[in-house]
């Protein structure tokens, strides 16, 4: 493991860790743990005083789940699973000795219960009672006094209405075609109805004690809504309660026979609040973004949203601060040393940071190579405070909290931000600017005056040549009611002959034009063309028309001139519009 | 399900890597028949039933890792999964085609997300959900109307939803219902209180043009969440308009003390400082800014302030010059840049930065007038009385417009009209004094005493005030506002600075040619000082704020 994160510079290295707080125990880019921090546990599971790592690991594509366990960096044990695990837990069963965990592994539909890492038992969520109407039908349906549209139709009506959602086969059945009917029905009419609810969240809850090592009830939420108590040794129900909504991530405190708060983070959005001995929230949080993760630390919910904000709330939900984060954050995990009594949040975050808060005192980042999928602390091996992260690639990264290290509120950000310090960047002024300026100072007012004499001069010019080109067509708009007429001139080629497109458009609304010609006026001594004078085509409007002709340039000494072209009406010796083409100069050998 | 439960019971029982439990030892036991009965017993139970037909798929199965995958912003992965649960399930999955449409919303395709929660509101009619998140679409394709309609029906659904309310309030305010906006968002703020809620209905009252109830709002917001720097930014802007300074440093201090890079809190209370001459502390903080932001027209238009209050001119023009490039259209720059190129002397430069000014906002005296003392330096008298001329016309309170005409009057013979622009002046001092303790110019002040003695009016005038109440200047800058334009602009003493240097380009002797710039005492804290050229910026701050 030295030789996988040996690949950094040392002395950079060895810098940075006489600072950390952390001694990097291993890191493994490639190991292959596809995980979020539900899945991971760290549990004494055979007893032996040395703690282990169970993954619930989801394989590299989400397919091929498995059930891993660490010893050290080594993979001690892999079993495959049958389906993705949603969250790992490690409890104990009983009171009897030796107190050795079991690990809970909640999948589907079932709690696989592994003890000494052997399969113990399982317990699969009770089936959902079925809406009584659909039964009812399908009940009709086994002995043919009923349809199929009939059936088709009923079932239709109990979706749109019922509170109790319908079966798998009832709505497979309404999407069937008539056809198929007939043999979906045949096949399936024998079978109950059944509905069954999937765990989506699971974790522990102590019994009747406080201490470390007392008996703990596993606590399911389920997609129908539900949170559910699961007796320990008997594995019953011991309890259950809803929710408005289904539940992701659950935090507990308390024990069961005695008081327990529970919060529920659903997604719907809000936290729910319950208590023992009732049926339905107490309090509700209500955050108007998803919820990514749940921490209880100290007495205060933690909460992490999608805006990238850590919000802390009281038991009561009433909200206590918010710090912002600066990248998303994907996982969230309760960092708890005993040995100092703190219970901090970590927060891993998208940019590879680990963020360890005290309230909303920052206490500790950690860089990692990777964004950070799942968080873990706690006792590994033989070392109390150790830190488990998973990446996003499958990378394992094993940290350990040294023993001197004591966590101070506001070592993180305090202070002016950093940019406080930096220059601005003010433009600097030319000696030639400032000369200018005196210049200015002392002639000011001879500045203005020309400038002012200059400028109407320039409008009396630009105001003559308005007219002057309005009054002999010299634009190339023409805008007379007649003949509204665009015309624009592209010059293509290097020389010495080259290519000259008129792109000429009728611009009114519906009238064709007819009867056009146009007429090119040039030096004969410099250029050459093949018609000086055509007719154009009628004009349907809107289209644009490219007229082509080539021009020959004569002169071999680099001069270029000016073409003229007018389009005219037959008849009429005054041009609707004409261009003027600056041609440019020739560049290949004038034509022998 | 039994064929699901049991090849699910066969992986269980059979060790996969054997090589890796050997270890453990672990072969023997996962081979045997599990200790509890129950275990057995269920699955004998399901091997018959798999001969008969094939078991459909639970629906939800993976429902919780779409949404881990969502919740993590790892849209590929979701998409995947959201795939084959789909394809599993024939497209039943109605939790897989609810977060797929969301994606596809995120990722701008809204129209296909509309028709996705479609079909999720079809799968499960009860939801109100779905319907939430159809009118949510619609809302966002502009469709207010279809939207309402919308959430009305899922508000018939689900009547305790703050949400709900909240959107259709945003929606009734897109339509311009005010009324009926408020109302929403009042039942919004009553079912549970959410910042957005605030911050919308304080919209509503800003688009009314109420102020004193936004500010209401925004109070209670605080009170609310007192951590929201972007309430805190607001309410402080919203004081700072309404010339209330002391509460709004207050509170654009508490936004800067929760969030330190906060930019617009930091030019708002930036040019806070400037108004009291804190140009260093100024200057300090918009380095953040710079940082932040580094194209930003208002920050660098008051960090050209700031340099002129520093006296620091060249920097001045350069910084103004640089927020003119950003926002060429901004006359308020121009008019900073038309105020410093007069206090060099540049007039000609002036002239153009002030016209250019006057081309975007036509219809501010003071304007006028700058151009006014830019002409008369550049020997136009003629225009320059056109200038003054419209800048009387268009001034109502401004003493120094008519005094500076005077004085341009007085100093082209024209005594007679110079003593309608002192009686005008006049006038417009009293009307100031009894609305409020506005605390004149000394050298504005000077300068009219000399112009009443050469005209001969005597000193009739009472320039000085009988009382200097520390707390009704506060307010001071709001009368005035109220009176004519949205911000004191270019105060008394820039504007003093600008006519002494018109009154000393000819006869008069005045001997004020610009140099008591700085007259003030800076021990008090909240008149109007030199710079509150910066004003400005705090007004453009606050119209992005709109």
């Amino acid at each position: 493991m030295a030789a996988a994160s040996s690949s950094d510079s040392e002395g950079g290295r060895a810098e940075s860790e006489a600072s950390s707080k952390w001694l990097d125990a291993h890191y493994d880019p490639m190991a292959n743990i596809h995980t979020f921090s539900a899945c991971l546990v760290l549990a004494d599971l055979h007893g032996d005083g040395e703690y282990k790592l169970a993954v619930g690991d989801l394989g590299p594509s989400g397919r091929q789940p498995c059930l891993k366990v660490l010893k050290g960096p080594t993979v001690l044990a892999e079993s495959a699973l049958p389906a993705l695990p949603a969250a790992a837990a490690a409890f104990l069963m009983g009171q009897h000795e030796p107190r050795t965990p079991a690990l809970a592994l909640a999948s589907g539909p079932c709690v696989y219960v592994y003890k000494n890492l052997r399969p113990y038992f399982k317990f699969s969520l009770p089936q959902l009672p079925p809406n009584p109407l659909e039964q009812d039908l399908w009940n009709q349906a086994k002995e043919d006094q009923i349809d199929h549209l009939t059936l088709k139709e009923m079932l239709e009506g109990i979706r749109e209405k019922a509170e109790v959602p319908l079966s798998v086969q009832s709505l497979r059945f309404l999407q069937l075609e008539l056809s198929e009917m007939e043999a979906f029905v045949n096949q399936h009419k024998s079978k109950p109805i059944k509905r069954q609810a999937v765990i989506t969240t699971m974790t522990t809850l102590k019994k009747n004690m406080a201490d470390e090592d007392a008996m703990s009830c596993l606590v399911l939420g389920t997609e129908n809504k539900e949170l559910l108590v699961l007796d320990p040794e008997a594995f019953t129900i011991l309890a259950k309660m809803s929710l408005p909504g289904v539940p992701v991530f659950l935090e507990v405190s308390g024990q069961f026979d005695v008081a327990f708060r529970l919060a529920a983070a659903c997604r719907n959005g809000n936290i729910y609040i319950l208590r023992r001995d009732c049926k339905r929230p107490k309090y509700c949080i209500e955050l108007s973004t998803q919820p990514v993760g749940l921490v209880l630390a100290h007495k205060v919910l933690v909460v992490g949203s999608t805006q990238d904000n850590l919000h802390g709330f009281t038991h009561k939900g009433k909200r206590l601060w918010t710090v912002h984060m600066p990248a998303a954050i994907l996982t969230m995990n309760l960092l708890e040393q005993r040995s100092r009594g703190l219970q901090a949040v970590m927060a891993g975050l998208a940019n590879g940071e680990v963020r360890i808060y005290h309230d909303k005192a920052l206490l500790n980042v950690i860089r990692t190579p990777d964004a950070v999928t799942s968080l873990c602390f706690g006792r590994y091996g033989r070392e109390d405070n150790t830190l488990i992260v998973t990446t996003r690639g499958g990378g394992l990264i094993i940290k350990i909290l040294k023993r001197t290290a004591v966590f101070a509120e506001g070592a993180g950000e305090v202070g002016p931000p950093p940019a406080q310090a930096m220059k601005l960047n003010v433009p600097r002024k030319t000696r030639l600017y400032v000369d200018q300026t005196l210049r200015e100072r002392e002639a000011g007012t001879a500045m203005h005056r020309t400038f002012q004499t200059d400028l109407y001069l320039l409008r009396l010019r630009a105001a003559r040549a308005y007219v002057r080109a309005l009054e002999s067509s010299l634009n190339p708009v023409s805008a007379t009611a007649r003949e509204p007429l665009k015309l624009h001139a592209v010059v293509q080629g290097l020389g010495p002959t080259f290519k000259l497109t008129l792109h000429l458009q009728n611009t009114s609304t519906a009238r064709p034009i007819l009867g056009l010609l146009v007429c090119f006026l040039y030096n004969e001594v410099l250029y050459a063309l093949p018609r000086a004078f055509f007719k154009v085509p009628l004009l349907v409007p809107g289209l644009n028309y490219p007229l082509e002709t080539f021009v020959e340039s004569l002169s071999d000494k680099g001069i270029s001139d000016i073409i003229k072209v007018l389009v005219l009406r037959e008849g009429q010796s005054a041009p609707l519009l004409s261009a003027h083409i600056n041609m440019p100069v020739s560049e290949g050998l004038a034509a022998a | 399900m039994a064929e699901e439960a049991l090849a699910s019971l066969s992986v269980f029982f059979s060790p996969i890597c054997s090589s890796h439990f050997v270890p453990w030892k672990l072969d023997a036991p996962f081979l045997s028949l599990p200790l509890r009965t129950q275990f057995s017993a269920s699955a004998e139970s399901q091997k018959p039933q798999l001969k008969k037909a094939p078991e459909f798929p639970i629906l939800e199965k993976q429902n919780w890792l779409i949404h881990l995958h969502y919740i993590r912003k790892d849209y590929e992965a979701c998409k995947a999964v959201i795939k084959e649960q789909l394809q599993e399930t024939q497209g039943l999955c109605e939790y897989a085609i609810y977060v797929q449409a969301l994606i596809f919303r995120l990722e701008g395709n809204i129209q296909e997300s509309l028709e996705l929660f479609q079909t999720c509101a079809v799968l499960s009619p009860q939801c109100a959900d779905n319907l939430k998140q159809v009118a949510r679409s619609l809302f966002l394709l502009g469709k207010h109307k279809a939207a309402i309609e919308v959430y009305s029906e899922a508000a018939k659904l689900n009547q305790k939803d703050w949400e709900i309310c909240h959107n259709l309030g945003v929606c009734y305010i897109y339509l311009k219902q005010f009324n009926k906006a408020q109302d929403q968002l009042h039942n919004a703020l009553h079912l549970n209180r959410h910042d957005l809620t605030y911050i919308m209905l304080g919209k509503i009252h800003l688009l009314e043009g109420d102020l004193d109830k936004a500010i209401e709002i925004y109070k209670k917001a605080v009170e609310f969440s007192p951590e929201n720097t972007e309430l805190l930014t607001t309410l402080g802007l919203l004081y700072l308009q309404l010339g209330i300074y002391q509460k709004a440093f207050e509170h654009l201090g508490n936004a800067l003390t929760y969030d330190p890079t906060n930019y617009k809190a930091i030019l708002a209370a930036g040019s806070m400082m400037q108004t009291h001459g804190d140009f260093d502390v100024a200057l300090t903080k918009y380095r953040v800014v710079a940082c932040a932001v580094p194209e930003s027209p208002p920050l660098w238009n008051n960090i050209g302030m700031c340099f002129f209050g520093k006296k620091k001119y060249v920097a001045a023009i350069s910084c103004l010059k640089r927020a003119n490039y950003l926002a060429p259209f901004d006359w308020k720059i121009l008019y900073n840049l038309g105020l410093v190129h007069l206090t060099m002397q540049q007039y000609a430069s002036a002239f153009h930065f002030l016209s250019a000014a006057i081309n975007f906002q036509p219809k501010m005296g003071e304007l006028y007038m700058l151009l006014a003392v830019a002409l008369t330096n550049l020997e136009d008298i003629e225009n320059a009385k056109r200038a003054y001329a419209e800048a009387v016309r268009l001034d109502k309170c401004n003493p120094l417009v008519n005094l500076n005409y005077a004085v341009l009057l007085y100093n082209q013979g024209e005594k007679r009209a110079a003593l309608t622009q002192y009686q005008e002046m006049e006038k417009k001092v009293n009307l100031l004094k009894d609305s409020s303790s506005l605390e004149f110019d000394s050298e504005m002040v000077e300068m009219a005493q000399k112009l009443g003695a050469a005209l001969q009016v005597g000193e009739a005038l009472v320039w000085t005030k009988p009382v200097k109440d520390p707390k009704s200047k506060h307010r001071s800058p709001s009368a005035s506002k109220a009176a004519s334009v949205p911000q004191p602009l270019g105060s008394n003493q820039a504007l003093g600075q600008a006519m002494s240097s018109a009154a000393a380009y000819r006869k008069l002797p005045s001997g004020a040619g610009g140099t008591s710039q700085l007259t003030k005492p800076p021990s008090l804290p909240l008149e109007p000082e030199p710079t509150e050229e910066a004003h400005p910026t705090e007004a453009s701050a606050q119209i992005r704020e709109k």
